[in-house]
């Protein structure tokens, strides 16, 4: 699996949005622990191992119990491990992002929207479609886990 | 149930009135400065790409993701741009129509289902391979850009059900 492009340096306005897109849609979630466990979960889901190096480090530095790291993919099947607010979270972002399986039933909306406002429920959205991004570029890419962007 | 055939006639019902599908909320509004990030993503991403192909890639994508109010607005966008209806119509089916498309145009749209639907193959080499023959590396570079961005356009509307032909 090499490296096909060394891509982020080539489109340098196209890095800078993706970073802006990033940083607001952190910030307006305002829970960087829950937006980590959603990029990864999402990086599980789109196999990108560049991302999900990245954010199992960041996890790990923000002092993420590691059970919790590593029981990730079998969230549902964790018992407690995960709050409701993170499970709905992971429910939403299962199904953003596995986006043709389902388009985001009204179940899996609803139960977010049960758990976070508006506003912070676009800021969610956004925190999951900007790492879709990443996945999708890192993964036509195959940029190799560990190297810089 | 309404079904508005005109955008006009869709902007005076009130806001999802007789239309049970959506809009689950207003993403833009309640996060302009993601939606500003988002304008300049797109306009990154278009940089000295061929409009025509431009809206091919993203009208395909929109197919895949079910984003109606994504196709709408990049059918119209074709059309506007002198796009014929036959390379509309036919374009969920391509592969079939080779004759209607350039192998510029295939390779591109090969690699916007591979990268849309990513999940399934990961972006095979063949695809990879076809594309990088007939785009030199920059161009691929922002094609790939565009096509990601086009799914986070598809991923907002789908996902808040944005109504076709609603701002």
């Amino acid at each position: 699996m090499s490296h096909r492009m060394k891509y982020w340096s080539r489109v340098p306005a196209f890095f800078q949005a993706q970073l802006k897109l990033t940083q607001a849609a952190k910030k307006g979630l305002g829970d960087d622990v829950l937006a980590e466990l959603v990029v990864l979960r999402a990086s599980q889901l789109n196999r990108c191992a560049f991302c999900i190096d990245m954010h199992v480090t960041n996890l790990r530095e923000a002092g993420v119990e590691q059970r919790r790291i590593d029981l990730l993919p079998a969230w549902e099947e964790a018992g407690d491990l995960y709050s409701e607010r993170e499970r709905a979270a992971l429910a939403f972002t299962e199904a953003v992002t596995v986006l043709t399986e389902g388009f985001v039933p009204d179940a899996v909306y609803e139960r977010a929207a049960a758990q976070f406002d508006e506003t912070e429920l676009a800021h969610l959205l956004a925190v999951i479609v900007a790492i879709n991004n990443w996945n999708r570029v890192n993964v036509t890419v195959r940029q190799p886990p560990g190297a810089e962007l | 149930m309404t079904n508005p055939t005109t955008p006009s006639a869709a902007q005076q019902a009130p806001a999802g009135a007789g239309h049970h599908h959506g809009p689950r909320m207003r993403w833009a509004k309640l996060a302009p400065e993601v939606y500003k990030a988002m304008i300049a993503l797109d306009a990154a991403a278009k940089k000295g790409l061929d409009g025509t192909l431009i809206e091919l890639v993203n009208i395909r994508a929109s197919q895949l993701n079910r984003c109606a109010f994504c196709l709408h607005m990049h059918t119209a966008d074709a059309r506007k741009a002198g796009e014929t209806e036959e390379r509309i119509a036919l374009l969920a089916a391509w592969e079939e129509a080779a004759g209607f498309y350039t192998d510029r145009e295939r390779a591109a749209l090969a690699l916007t289902e591979a990268i849309t639907v990513l999940t399934e193959g990961f972006v095979p080499d063949a695809v990879y391979e076809q594309a990088a023959a007939v785009f030199e590396e920059a161009e691929l570079a922002q094609l790939i850009a565009q096509i990601t961005t086009i799914n986070a356009w598809n991923r907002f509307g789908v996902t808040t059900r944005l109504v076709p032909g609603q701002v």
